[in-house]
C-alpha cells in the first residue's frame, strides 16, 4: 500500500463516516459537524486522486476542491441561520404550551 | 488474496491519518455541541497537514482561511446558544438505528474500497491537458487556469450559491443584528491593526494566484474575516449587512454573467476568453469575486450571530417586570 493510496482509503472511510451520521443524528448542529467531516473526506479523496503519477498534481481536482470549500462554508452559514430560527420556534412553541 | 502491508508508508503519515480518522470519529460521536466542535476544529488542522502531504498549497490556504477560520467562526459562534434537550428515545431502538447505520456505512465503504483499489496508478487524461494548455490560458498558475478559464462554469454556478446563501441568511434575520456599540481601547488598537494588514493580505492573495498559489477564493476569505473583526471591533462602516453589502454581493455573479456574454460575443461560446484579453479579464472577475465572497462570509457570520443575542436581550429587558408581578 502506497501512501497516496492510505490517504484514499482513508477519505473514502471518513466521507462514509460523515454521511451516516449526516442521516443518524439528531441535533442540528451536530448534523452540521457531521455534514462538515463528510466533505473533509470528499476532499481528501479528490486531492489524493490529483496527485497521482509523477510530476504536478492534476489541478482539476484542486480546483474542485477549492470551489467546495467554499461552497461548504456558505452552506454551513445558512444551515446555522436555519438551526438557529427552528430552535427559537422550537423554543417559542414550549413557552406557548406552560 | 492480496496482503496489505503498510511498508511503503511513511510512519507519520500513518500517525496523521490515524489522527485524521479519530477525530472524526469524535467529531461525530460526541454527544455535546462544544465537545464535537472542538473535535471538529481539530481535525480540520490536522487535514491542512495532510493538504500539504498531497501537493495542494491552494487548499491548505483556503481551508485556513475558511475551513478553519470562517466556518470555525461561525460554529463557535453558535456555541453560546443552549442546547436543546433531545427527546427520550427508546434505548432499543437507538441501539438498533446505529447498527443499522453501521451496517450500511460497511457496505458502503466496501463499495467504494472496491473502486479505489481497481485505479490505476496512472493520472486521468484530463490533468495533463490542463496543464498543457495553462499557456492559453492567460494566467501561469494552473489552478487559477481551470477555476477562471477553463471550468468557469463552476465557479459561476459557485459564486451563485454564495450569494444565495447570503441573501437567503439576511432574509432570516434582516432587523435583528447586534452592533458593537462600546469597543474599548484593546479591541479599537486590534482593528487598527489587524484589519489594514488582512486587506492588504487579501490584496496580495488576489494579484499573486494568477502566477501562485492564491486566487479569488482565498482572498475572500481573508477579506470576509477582515469585515467579521472589523465588525467585532466596532468600525460601524465594515457592518456587511443591509441593501449596501447585498449590491456588493450580487455585483460578483452580476459581472461574471456579464463576462459570459463578453464572451459570446467576442469569441462565439459562452465564458469563453480570447487570450489577447484573457488576463485582464480573469483579474477584473477576480476582483469582484473578491469582494463577492468576502461581503458574503461576513454577511453569513452577522446574520448567524444575530438573533440570539436580540432575543436574549428580549428576555434580560422582560425578566424584571415578570419579577415583579406578583
Amino acid at each position: 500500500m502506497t501512501t497516496l493510496q492510505l490517504f484514499m482509503y482513508a477519505g473514502a472511510f471518513i466521507l462514509v463516516l460523515g454521511v451516516a451520521a449526516t442521516l443518524l443524528v439528531r441535533d442540528l448542529i451536530r448534523r452540521l459537524i457531521a455534514l462538515n467531516v463528510a466533505s473533509g473526506g470528499v476532499m481528501l479523496l479528490l486531492l489524493a486522486l490529483a496527485d497521482r503519477g509523477d510530476g504536478e498534481p492534476d489541478p482539476v481536482p484542486q480546483a474542485l476542491v477549492l470551489t467546495g470549500i467554499v461552497v461548504m462554508a456558505a452552506v454551513t452559514g445558512i444551515a446555522i441561520v436555519l438551526a438557529r430560527r427552528v430552535e427559537q420556534l422550537d423554543d417559542d412553541l414550549e413557552e406557548v404550551e406552560q | 488474496m492480496t496482503v496489505i502491508a503498510f511498508s511503503d508508508v511513511d510512519v507519520l503519515d500513518m500517525l496523521v491519518v490515524a489522527a485524521v480518522a479519530v477525530t472524526a470519529i469524535l467529531a461525530i460521536a460526541i454527544p455535546r455541541r462544544v465537545g464535537a466542535t472542538i473535535a471538529f476544529l481539530v481535525f480540520g488542522l490536522l487535514l491542512a497537514l495532510l493538504w500539504a502531504r498531497v501537493a495542494a498549497p491552494d487548499v491548505a490556504i483556503a481551508e485556513a482561511a475558511l475551513g478553519g477560520g470562517v466556518a470555525g467562526a461561525l460554529l463557535v459562534d453558535a456555541l453560546h446558544r443552549r442546547q436543546p434537550a433531545q427527546p427520550n428515545r427508546d434505548r432499543r431502538r437507538a441501539v438498533a438505528i446505529t447498527a443499522v447505520g453501521a451496517a450500511l456505512g460497511a457496505v458502503t465503504f466496501a463499495a467504494l474500497a472496491t473502486v479505489l483499489s481497481r485505479l490505476t496508478a496512472e493520472p486521468a487524461d484530463l490533468g495533463p491537458l490542463a496543464l498543457e494548455a495553462v499557456e492559453r490560458s492567460g494566467v501561469s498558475h494552473p489552478i487559477t487556469a481551470v477555476l477562471l478559464n477553463f471550468r468557469n462554469l463552476d465557479t459561476l454556478l459557485e459564486i451563485a450559491v454564495v450569494v444565495f446563501a447570503a441573501v437567503g441568511a439576511a432574509a432570516l434575520s434582516r432587523d435583528r443584528i447586534r452592533t458593537v456599540t462600546d469597543p474599548g481601547p484593546v479591541r479599537r488598537v486590534i482593528a487598527v491593526i489587524i484589519v489594514p494588514a488582512l486587506v492588504l493580505l487579501a490584496a496580495w492573495l488576489l494579484v499573486a494566484g494568477t502566477s501562485e498559489p492564491g486566487g479569488a477564493f482565498q482572498a475572500g476569505a481573508v477579506l470576509g474575516a477582515a469585515l467579521i473583526i472589523a465588525h467585532l471591533c466596532g468600525v460601524r462602516p465594515a457592518r456587511a449587512a443591509g441593501g449596501r453589502a447585498l449590491v456588493l454581493v450580487v455585483a460578483g455573479l452580476l459581472a461574471f454573467i456579464l463576462l459570459g456574454g463578453i464572451g459570446l460575443a467576442a469569441t462565439g461560446t459562452w465564458l469563453a476568453l480570447d487570450l489577447s484579453w484573457a488576463f485582464a479579464a480573469i483579474l477584473a472577475i477576480e476582483t469582484l469575486l473578491t469582494v463577492s465572497i468576502g461581503v458574503a462570509l461576513a454577511m453569513l457570520f452577522l446574520a448567524a450571530g444575530s438573533r440570539d443575542d436580540a432575543a436574549a436581550a428580549d428576555r434580560a429587558a422582560d425578566a424584571p417586570a415578570l419579577g415583579g408581578a406578583p
